[in-house]
């Protein structure tokens, strides 16, 4: 038992380690949110439920975590919501 | 009313008048010329990088609203420059096309007919026209850049520390409030406009 236990913490260690990147979007006062909704929904296949509860994150806390992978992986995901117009950053998970 | 419909075999179409029309292809005309500033300025500098889509210049923009289309990915000057370095380029060929398919499929209606009411010709002519299911993300994009290429001149959101406090219906009422002779209050209603036409959009290709 105490055995599997620790290996179960040892595989989330692993897998945190793996994703230490995070993207983050800002709120701001021109993007529509029905635009953010669907711009969630297609650049990253988000269903319309969560991409509406990431918008109203982003909009009632001014800014949310709306993925999270390796370095590259974060750069692409800023460069398509940049593309799109939204106002998006990324940092490593720690420091979110 | 939106002038965006689905047809009965499920295509977007949009119509518009001719005097509207022309507002969105001057808008779209003035974004691209913005997008292609220092173009042929890299490519001379060197033509390689240019075409690996590398550009030599890491600095943040100087116009206010290429800093707004292109926004530091990193809070810290020095990533944000290196990654500025590999992707702008990219990104402003990206959205050069995005503004181009709207440019293209409203130019492609031709010269307007104009019926003359009296002594001045009034411009009466609207058209329809049935935008390729693939473009409809382009015309949506297209038409968030021109929102908020018009924003930054209006002084809503031009930079990240302040965005967030913005309090957009306090925005609303100083322009509605604005002399009708101001030209920021026509700047206004065109943005206003822009935003209204992306709604209509939205509406029609968001899944229930």
């Amino acid at each position: 038992m105490a055995l599997g236990t620790a290996t179960q913490v040892d595989s989330e260690v692993n897998l945190k380690a793996d994703r230490p990147w995070v993207c983050i979007v800002w709120d701001d006062p021109v993007n529509l949110m029905t635009y953010v909704t669907y711009v969630f929904m297609v650049l990253f296949g988000y269903s319309k439920e969560k991409a509406t509860e990431l918008m109203f994150k982003v909009h009632n806390e001014g800014r949310a975590q709306v993925s999270s992978g390796t370095r590259e992986e974060m750069e692409r995901d800023v460069q398509r919501l940049h593309e799109y117009g939204l106002w998006a950053t990324l940092q490593r998970d720690n420091e979110y | 009313m939106s002038p965006f419909k689905r047809e009965e075999n499920g295509e977007i179409s949009i119509e518009i008048s001719t005097q509207e029309s022309h507002v969105l292809i001057s808008l779209t005309e003035q974004l691209l010329e913005l997008l292609s500033q220092g173009d042929s300025l890299a490519e001379a500098q060197d033509p390689l990088m240019h075409i690996v889509g590398i550009s030599e210049s890491d600095a943040l923009p100087e116009d206010p609203v290429l800093r707004r289309l292109f926004p530091d990915a990193y809070e810290d000057s020095a990533s944000s420059s290196e990654f500025r370095r590999y992707t702008e380029y990219g990104l402003r060929e990206k959205k050069k096309a995005h503004a181009r398919i709207i440019y293209e499929a409203l130019t492609s209606q031709g010269e307007p007919e104009e019926i003359t009411g009296g002594n001045t010709p009034i411009d009466k002519g609207s058209f329809k026209l049935i935008i390729n299911s693939a473009e409809l993300l382009d015309w949506l994009s297209g038409l968030n850049d021109l929102r908020l290429a018009l924003a930054v001149r209006l002084g809503i959101g031009g930079n990240q520390q302040e965005s967030a406090d913005i309090d957009t219906k306090a925005i609303h009422n100083k322009y509605e409030l604005m002399l009708e002779s101001d030209p920021m209050k026509a700047v206004y209603a065109v943005y206003s406009w822009i935003g209204w036409l992306q709604q209509g959009l939205l509406e029609e290709i968001s899944p229930e």
